[in-house]
């Protein structure tokens, strides 16, 4: 199987613009630690409409693991398209030197379905701080359903010392069945 | 003497700084659970290149000064043990469900165009294609009229170099029913045998990094992977990587076995997860949407 010609870094970025969707998904694989490609796989990211073209450009994007991609992929999270939202949340989970400085910023977004994907995004981030901010969610959140995913993305590191955080959770949101349920489950 | 080796195991410092090394270099992340394996690895590494410290061994494996270091190194760390007909419910899957299913997605037996391709990524010493060539020689039907494409590829050229001579032992062979054996391989000495000249020679090897899009994408078009119990050692976007640069050597349709213990939805939605009678598989899509 004979190696395929090198394409340049300028080819593939306009190779991004192609029509034929496979073209674009070994484009945006190709980019694979060209900088300059940052900004026009930002500029691309939220509109394309193929799931396997959408996945390679933040394949590559999470690559570069900059604070400037983690805020172009994090305004994803409030996005009406639930398939972008998630895409976008698996992406940032897997970049652990520039997430930590959004979650602050994250833990506070008003949107509680941001919030949500932050929770998300913590369970898989592999960066110290994860299970604490986790449980500061739980501990804080005013949403109940905020609070739930935390608990859920805690859950593969729950041990002992978490059954009071979980019970508090649960006497702050008396009247939510589903929560009280997920720290039952949990701490059975 | 360091911790490495006095055979007392790395320091913790010396355990990140070949974590990282080996990351960057192979894009393969050790959890801290896989401390012990990566500590008895180490040591041999260290004391089979005649070094007496871990950081005497390293400084050469960083500059590049003793150019067999890396490789050993990559064999040491990567998992290449297998024996034949390993997780077997997987080739009764390919053989009674997938093949089919391949064969009529392209035109029927009698009206294919071009051979069904299958990879084998690791292939390590090459019991896994070979148990694949030796499943469909003795119990597929078409054999004889299809034409068929076995590749295997891995990161590690000594163990392709192994896969290349195709002489095992008993522990390999273990699972191999007698008269195929018999057809198949022979006595080599030491009770080893040499699986026959026809199947080694139909069987294509190259090395290649999984993680590396550059190189992986010289790999079209197969209708078959097998992706075994290696993507649950990578951290997140080396995986998503892999991800992505087997469904980029995939036809749209084709069929990618993992291990037992892996998932796909952990690591990529880009594949439709489809249930067989043997177990779960992944396809990549036939159409341009999800």
């Amino acid at each position: 199987m004979p190696e395929p010609p090198a394409v340049s870094a300028d080819d593939l970025i306009r190779q991004l613009d192609d029509a034929d969707p496979e073209a674009r998904r070994v484009a945006a694989l190709g980019l694979e630690g060209v900088a300059g490609a940052v900004e026009p796989l930002l500029d691309r990211v939220g509109a394309e409409e193929q799931p396997a073209v959408r996945d390679a450009m933040l394949t590559t994007l999470a690559g570069h693991d900059t604070d400037r991609v983690a805020a172009g992929l994090a305004v994803h999270l409030a996005s009406e398209d639930a398939g972008l939202r998630t895409a976008a949340a698996e992406a940032l989970a897997a970049m652990p030197v520039s997430v930590p400085a959004l979650v602050p910023r994250l833990l506070e977004d008003p949107d509680h379905d941001v919030r949500m994907l932050c929770a998300r995004v913590l369970a898989d981030l592999p960066h110290p701080e994860a299970l604490t901010w986790l449980a500061v969610m739980i501990k804080d959140d005013p949403h109940p359903n905020v609070v739930a995913s935390a608990i859920d993305a805690l859950l593969p590191s729950l041990g002992p010392e978490h059954a009071e955080l979980l019970q508090r959770a649960v006497r702050r949101f008396p009247d939510d069945p589903f929560l009280r349920f997920t720290v039952e489950a949990a701490l059975r | 003497m360091t911790s490495a080796a006095t055979g007392t195991g790395l320091a913790k410092a010396e355990f990140e700084k070949i974590r990282e090394y080996f990351y960057r270099r192979t894009g393969i992340q050790f959890a801290d659970s896989k401390r012990y394996f990566v500590d008895k690895r180490i040591e041999h590494c260290v004391r089979a290149a005649g070094f007496d410290t871990f950081a005497a061994w390293f400084g050469a494996l960083r500059t590049g000064d003793r150019p067999g270091l890396l490789p050993e190194l990559i064999s040491q760390l990567t998992v290449n043990e297998t024996y034949f007909l390993r997780e077997d419910y997987q080739f009764d899957a390919l053989l009674n469900s997938v093949l089919p299913r391949v064969l009529a997605a392209r035109g029927g037996p009698d009206r294919i165009a071009g051979p069904v391709k299958i990879l084998s990524l690791p292939c390590a010493s090459g019991e896994e294609p070979y148990s694949i060539a030796l499943r469909l020689l003795e119990e597929w039907p078409h054999i004889d009229t299809v034409d068929v494409e076995i590749h295997g590829a891995d990161i590690d050229g000594e163990v392709l170099e192994r896969a290349r001579h195709a002489s095992y032992g008993e522990r390999s062979l273990q699972r191999v029913p007698a008269p195929w054996l018999a057809r198949h391989f022979s006595p080599v000495g030491a009770g080893r045998y040499q699986i026959d000249d026809g199947i080694r020679e139909a069987l294509t090897l190259r090395q290649v990094n999984v993680c590396d899009t550059a190189a992986m994408r010289s790999f079209r078009d197969f209708d078959v992977v097998f992706c075994r119990n290696v993507l649950i050692y990578f951290d997140d976007l080396s995986s998503r990587r892999a991800a992505e640069n087997l469904y980029g050597a995939m036809r749209p349709g084709a069929y990618l076995f993992l291990g037992h213990s892996e998932s796909m939805s952990r690591i990529s939605p880009i594949f439709t997860p489809t249930r067989l009678p043997e177990g779960i598989v992944y396809q990549r899509p036939t159409g341009a949407k999800r």
